[in-house]
């Protein structure tokens, strides 16, 4: 792949799930880090150098909403792409307002996500 | 009461044709018009074609006796009041009548104010025993309507909560089965054995995955975040949109879609949730109509409502369906086409915009549905002045 990876911290308390769709987008050639919460997640972005952090909404202790706050907040140039497994409009119009770039349903169709992707990609090497 | 009487449809049974002549000239005078029968058929032959309120009936009369012919009336017409006249002094026959079912005896010869306070009598205790079964009826309904409401907001609830938690799950089984697909592309594992079996067993996951997901996703209603809330449209325009996304769909199956309206002014409305109704509405229309059918969408504004009205010339739904089509999961299609939940979810979103749905049907004629759904005019400065179009109303060019 020509294209720079993108650096992708993807945070979900669902371990299988983080454990396969991390291989799934390394398999893409992108750079993936994983957290299994919230605070983990804060932790990891204090440290490294992230494009994109794909964050699960209901996770136990910090929650999704709270998180992305707190990633605005302390590093506002980072993308959230929102993901849940729940489809209240309230929880994703709070998050959008917060700052999240979009917003999926989980189970995520894969091509939606790695189109939405390869958008920030292009805005990011433009 | 007395307005009331003027409707008060009285029936005469008396082979007497002098004692009916008095009766009736009486009657007209309170401007009432008896019906008049000669013995006991000719009477249930004038009832059979028309309802009656109170009966005054003979008892003695050549052919069907009084209290047979009284007994047949109370049989066929639960309803009537029957006032029986009987002969002079005889108690045997107006006990037996009472048994039988009439309101009340009066022997002959009979005082005709008397018989009038009578058929008064009657006709107040017929109105009123209407009014209490009406009254019944009606709060039988409500209660029907308000327990199944009930039951249906209880059952949405846990859906989604149950939709939510497949979610997750679900989400592993597609990111697993989409890594496995990855692998099998790979260059390295071109030569593997059972190669092309497993890429299809991949595959099935997928395409399971994808059903289920159609499900849980109607289940959570499915709206998009970026779906605005109100916004100002043209009712007859908004139907056009969404007739066009269907059209081909019918066109394909020989189904004509229409919209029946005049052109409209525009007004606010909650647009998106009503396309997507409309939308959900229209598939079903057209899944229950065969080639050669027809779909009419009609609007009607009025009372601050816009309704809509969706109306096939398909199967139609049985009696026994109706009160279930609204429910999750009940589906008249076979397994997988079809999740069931349409209805379920449209009724869902209409309750959130505050409206109502409701549903005719006829089987082998058909089935309509109406969805009233509240809307706020626009610019009230441009509604106003001569030829201006009225909120909701017909747009006068």
């Amino acid at each position: 792949m020509s294209a720079l990876p993108i650096r992708i911290l993807l945070v979900d308390d669902e371990r299988d799930f983080v454990e396969m769709l991390s291989l799934r987008l390394a398999e893409r050639g992108e750079h993936v880090m994983t957290a299994f919460s919230g605070r983990e997640c804060l932790e990891i972005l204090s440290r490294e150098a992230v494009d994109v952090v794909i964050l699960d909404i209901r996770m136990p202790g910090m929650d999704g909403i709270e998180t992305l706050r707190r990633i605005k907040q302390a590093h506002p140039r980072v993308e959230v792409i929102l993901l849940t497994g729940h489809g209240t409009t309230q929880t994703a119009m709070e998050g959008v307002r917060l700052g999240a770039l979009d917003y999926f349903l989980k189970p995520a169709d894969f091509e939606d996500l790695t189109a939405r992707l390869e958008r920030l990609r292009r805005t990011a090497d433009a | 009461m007395a307005d009331r009487l003027n409707s008060l449809r009285l029936l005469l049974v008396d082979d007497e044709a002098a004692f009916r002549a008095v009766l009736v000239k009486r009657m007209r005078r309170q401007g009432i018009d008896p019906f008049q029968a000669a013995d006991g058929a000719g009477g249930l032959r004038i009832l059979s074609r028309q309802p009656v309120d109170v009966v005054v009936l003979d008892v003695r009369m050549p052919g069907m006796d009084g209290i047979d012919t009284l007994r047949e009336i109370k049989r066929r017409h639960p309803h009537t009041e029957v006032i029986l006249l009987t002969g002079h002094a005889n108690t045997r026959e107006g006990l037996e009548g009472i048994q039988a079912g009439a309101f009340d005896y009066l022997s002959k010869p009979v005082d005709i104010d008397h018989l009038w306070e009578k058929i008064k009598q009657a006709f107040e205790k017929k109105a009123v025993l209407e009014a209490l079964r009406q009254d019944s009826q009606y709060r039988l309904h409500m209660a029907q309507q308000m327990a199944a409401s009930e039951r249906l907001a209880a059952l949405g609830t846990l859906a989604a909560g149950v939709a939510h938690e497949i979610n997750n799950p679900l989400a592993i089984i597609n990111e697993a089965a989409g890594y496995l697909g990855t692998l099998l592309q790979k260059p390295e594992l071109e030569d593997v054995p059972y190669r092309e079996g497993m890429v299809n067993a991949v595959g099935k996951i997928a395409t399971g995955v994808a059903r289920a997901r159609t499900i849980t996703h109607q289940l959570l209603g499915g709206v998009r975040p970026d779906s605005p809330g109100l916004a100002r449209v043209r009712p007859d325009e908004l139907v056009d949109e969404t007739l066009a996304l269907v059209r081909a769909e019918a066109e394909d199956k020989g189904i004509a879609v229409a919209r029946q309206s005049p052109p409209m002014a525009a007004v606010w409305i909650e647009a998106d949730r009503l396309r997507q109704v409309l939308i959900n509405l229209l598939v079903n229309a057209i899944h229950a109509t065969q080639r050669g059918g027809r779909i009419v969408v009609g609007i009607e504004a009025g009372d601050g409502r816009l309704r809509f009205s969706v109306a096939d010339s398909g199967k139609g739904i049985p009696g026994e369906n109706l009160e279930r089509i609204f429910e999750p999961f009940f589906s008249d299609q076979p397994p997988g086409e079809g999740t069931g939940l349409g209805l379920f979810v449209t009724r869902q979103i209409v309750d959130r915009m505050g409206g109502t749905i409701t549903v005719r049907s006829q089987v082998g004629r058909g089935t309509t549905m109406t969805v009233a759904v509240p809307h706020r005019c626009g610019d009230p400065g441009a509604a106003r002045g001569p030829g201006a179009p009225v909120c909701g109303q017909e747009a006068r060019p």
